[in-house]
Order: structure tokens, then C-alpha cells, then sequence
């Protein structure tokens, strides 16, 4: 049985000198959501790999900036690369995340960044 | 090196440390898991527990000024635990009551011994405070 | 070069919290729960035996402070104006290329009166390490990971830092290819300061934000040396 061909170097060719995400700038189309825009992070299974967080599915958070365009964490940790989305941070409540987060600081907020496929409109 | 004489003095050179045992340090000693054990298991490669740095620390703002000066010149007063002192008084431990545990951790010990037997610290209230970080940390 | 198939594989840690551990945290807040030294006193020394000196990150933060325009440019586009401190994300070391685990999205997180930021990554350890070199053991540890999201207010008080009520306290959190440092609030009792002595006050845990700028406490002040008790005669 012969061995399959795999080039391991080929994501460093594609970033090398470019960086990464800006590798994959102007990938992605356009964008479902603006700054300001309330979503929720959906709670998708997870298969294999994620970078989405269990405190935060379910959570509705505000789009606070369009970050960057990029293959979802879940594509790219089986190295495929070639649907981008735009990443999106946004902004919880601190209160709604932790149901017992300590009375008295209401205006506590936790900021993380999603890919587009978790997110849904309010 | 150290010349233990009982279970409860030992000189290390012309100096007597006071080595009685302490219940609750000889309990971590046998029951708590060290670094190299703990690293093994979970596969880490980092060579230093991460509290080693704070260790340091802490020995450091209680060596005080003896620190930077020569130990004839460190004024007392202002020296909770004399850098040498706690060295002279951790290499008795290490030779003696502490011997198998390696290092930071005997380090840990020596310095939470010799603070209890200056006064520094009360044995049952380290206990306590044990328990509420015990408490804390693995919190959920 | 990058080995992609483990990009993103987190670093194993120790997930137990063990007495020697428990130990260390003890002595030390009673020490300071007894006035021995403070809390403050704590962290700047661990910090300055940890550091060498200023990061291209408090560069960055002073020169924000004094121009502006420059501090515009540091929120909208942090890989730019890192370039002005000598510091170019897409070529940096150590990967070269940004990857796997510099990512080359630097957000600077400015302070205001009303609202501090802090960084963290729950995931694993990322760090803007182009910018800032290697992150503190402390930053690694489940501890600091597990908690500050879920308790920020109490883990800076750990720090020493007490954020007033009034104050928003954003923790964020570095899950994805965004790098963060924290651009504090200029201290008072720094005017007419040059760039160079504002740089000297950000040190790292200032950029993490797990402090607050000083005037008077800097990272890089001369290391102590202790005399050898018995020098070898040479």
C-alpha cells in the first residue's frame, strides 16, 4: 500500500508572508450580520472539534465588530479550507452567563469571537 | 552534611534548627501530589510547577532587604526571614524531615515550616485557610 | 515549519489542584492577610523577575497615549500600528508566518474611565506573543483560565486590583484567531511625561490587565543581586 501525499508545509505556503487570517481576506462574501446586530450562538453538535465555548451556547449576545474572514475552526482542524466566513466578536452579559455571577455589578460583560455558522438573528 | 541528633533538633553546621514535626506539613508531605508525578500523568513537559515563581516571590519580600545586602549588614527589624537563614534552615529540612520530597516542593515546605516555628504563621490557621483555598480553587 | 494537523490540539495541563499548590496560596495570603508584604508587592516583583524589560507592547501604549490619531489607528487596526514599534505580525518570529499559534489579528482593547478589559483564552494559553514574547505560568494555568471568566472581579483581587463598582469589567475571551492586549487608562500624575518614561509604567501584567499603570512601578528596574555568603576565591 503506498503512502497518500500530503503536503503539510501548504497552509504555511498560503500565510507565509501574508499572515493568517488575512490569508483568506475577501473569501467570504458578504456578511449576515452588522456591528450592533443582537444574535444568539447556536448550540451545534460538536464533531471532533470546536472552538465554541459551552458557556456560550444558547447565549444572545451584540455584534461589537466584523473581525476577520476565515475557514470555521471546525473545517480547518480537518485542514479544509476552502469555504471562509466572516468572524464576528461580540458581547455578553455577564449576568447572562452565569446565573449566579455577583449581585451589584450589572454592567459586566464578557467579549469572544464567533464564526458566522453559530450565530442566528434575534 | 546535617547531623540529626534527635527528632526534633538538627545542626547544620554550627547552626540548631529546630526540625520538630509539624502534623499538618508531614500530612501534605505523605498525601500531596508533586509536580513530577502530576506532570507525568497529564503528559506536561514544563519542568516547574507554575507556583514555583509565586514561591519565589513570597521568600524573597520576606528576605527583605538581606536580599541585597551582606548578612552582617540586614537589619533584622526589617527582615521577617533572612534569606540565609531560610536557606541554612531548608537545607536541614531537605537533609532531614523533608528528605524524600523533591524539589520546589520541599522548598514549599521548609518555608511554610520555618515560618510556623518563627511565629509567622499559626499551624491551625494555615489548616483553615487550606481548606478555604481548597475550597475556592476547585470551585465550580 | 507549521504542522497543521496539530494546530489546533490544546497543550496538555495538570487538571487537579494539588495540596503543594494549595499550600503556596496559603502561606502567601496569610502572609499577606498579616501584613508581611503586600499584595501589590507580590505581583509587581513576580512580574519583574519575570520580565526584562519593556514589551514593543507598552511602546505602543505610550505612544497611543501622546498622539491620538496614533491610539485611532491602535483600535482600528492593531497588526498597522504594531509596525510602528518595530513589530510586524506577518513576519515575526517565532513561526514566521503567523501560525498555528500567532495568529496575526492583533485588538487592542482601550480602557476608558468606565470600562476595563482583561484578556484570557479558556481554551488553551493563546497570547500575543509577537508583541508581548512568552505568557506568565500564571496565565497558563486552569486557575487563572476557569475562573476569570466566570469570577473576574475576585481573580484581580487576587491581583490586587480592585475594580470600583461603577466600572464595566470586560473579560475577553481569546478563543478563536484574535490576539488581545489591554490598553490601559493613562495614570494620573504623568503629565509632561516623554514617551520613553510612559513606556517604562506598561509593563506585561498591565497589557494582560490584570493591573493598572503606576507612576513608579516599572518592569524594568536593576536586578537585585544577592552577594555569595562564601565566594569561591578566583
Amino acid at each position: 500500500m503506498s503512502k497518500p501525499v500530503y503536503d503539510r508545509t501548504h497552509h504555511a505556503k498560503m500565510a507565509t508572508g501574508v499572515g493568517d487570517p488575512q490569508c483568506f481576506s475577501g473569501k467570504a462574501g458578504d456578511a449576515k450580520f452588522k456591528v450592533g446586530d443582537r444574535v444568539r450562538v447556536r448550540d451545534l453538535p460538536d464533531i471532533f472539534y470546536t472552538r465554541t465555548m459551552t458557556y456560550a451556547r444558547g447565549l444572545e449576545g451584540t455584534v461589537v465588530e466584523l473581525v476577520y474572514e476565515s475557514p470555521p475552526a471546525e473545517n480547518e482542524a480537518w485542514d479544509n479550507t476552502e469555504v471562509s466566513e466572516w468572524f464576528y466578536s461580540v458581547v455578553f452579559s455577564q449576568h447572562d452567563i452565569w446565573p449566579a455571577y455577583s449581585v451589584g455589578y450589572p454592567n459586566d460583560t464578557l467579549e469572544t469571537e464567533f464564526s458566522e455558522r453559530w450565530l442566528e438573528a434575534v | 552534611m546535617s547531623d540529626a541528633v534527635d527528632d526534633e533538633t538538627e545542626f547544620y553546621g554550627d547552626r540548631k534548627i529546630d526540625s520538630k514535626p509539624i502534623p499538618l506539613l508531614d500530612a501534605i508531605k505523605e498525601k500531596g501530589r508533586v509536580w513530577e508525578d502530576l506532570a507525568d500523568e497529564y503528559g506536561v513537559t514544563n519542568p516547574d510547577p507554575p507556583w514555583k515563581i509565586t514561591l519565589e516571590t513570597t521568600c524573597d519580600l520576606l528576605a527583605g532587604d538581606s536580599c541585597v545586602k551582606d548578612y552582617d549588614e540586614v537589619d533584622q527589624d526589617t527582615t521577617l526571614l533572612p534569606s540565609l537563614d531560610r536557606r541554612w534552615e531548608e537545607d536541614a529540612l531537605s537533609d532531614g524531615r523533608y528528605k524524600d520530597v523533591p524539589f520546589p516542593e520541599r522548598q514549599l515546605l521548609s518555608l511554610a515550616h520555618s515560618m510556623i516555628n518563627r511565629g509567622l504563621l499559626d499551624e491551625a490557621e494555615l489548616e483553615k485557610h487550606m481548606a478555604a483555598v481548597e475550597k475556592r480553587l476547585n470551585s465550580g | 515549519m507549521s504542522d497543521h494537523d496539530h494546530d489546533h490540539k490544546p497543550a496538555p495541563v495538570v487538571d487537579e489542584v494539588s495540596d503543594f499548590e494549595i499550600l503556596e496560596v496559603a502561606v502567601r495570603e496569610l502572609a499577606i492577610e498579616k501584613g508581611l508584604f503586600t499584595m501589590d508587592d507580590h505581583r509587581t516583583w513576580t512580574e519583574y523577575i519575570h520580565t526584562l524589560g519593556p514589551t514593543p507592547a507598552a511602546r505602543l501604549v505610550a505612544k497611543a497615549w501622546l498622539d491620538p490619531e496614533y491610539k485611532k489607528l491602535c483600535i482600528e487596526d492593531g497588526v498597522t500600528a504594531s509596525r510602528e514599534v518595530d513589530i510586524d505580525w506577518v513576519t515575526s518570529p517565532p513561526t514566521q508566518f503567523g501560525t498555528p499559534s500567532d495568529y496575526c489579528n492583533l485588538r487592542v482593547l482601550a480602557d476608558t474611565p468606565t470600562l476595563k478589559h482583561v484578556v484570557v483564552c479558556t481554551l488553551c494559553s493563546c497570547y500575543p506573543r509577537p508583541i508581548l514574547g512568552q505568557s506568565p505560568e500564571w496565565y497558563r494555568t486552569p486557575n487563572y483560565r476557569r475562573r476569570l471568566v466566570r469570577w473576574p472581579r475576585q481573580v484581580l483581587s487576587e491581583f490586587g486590583l480592585q475594580v470600583p463598582e461603577d466600572v464595566e469589567v470586560r473579560v475577553a475571551d481569546s478563543n478563536q484567531k484574535t490576539r488581545y492586549i489591554v490598553m490601559p487608562n493613562r495614570p494620573e500624575g504623568t503629565d509632561g511625561w516623554t514617551e520613553d518614561q510612559l513606556t517604562e509604567i506598561v509593563t506585561r501584567d498591565c497589557l494582560i490587565g490584570v493591573a493598572v499603570p503606576k507612576p513608579g512601578v516599572t518592569s524594568n528596574v536593576k536586578l537585585p543581586v544577592m552577594k555569595a555568603a562564601n565566594p569561591v576565591p578566583h
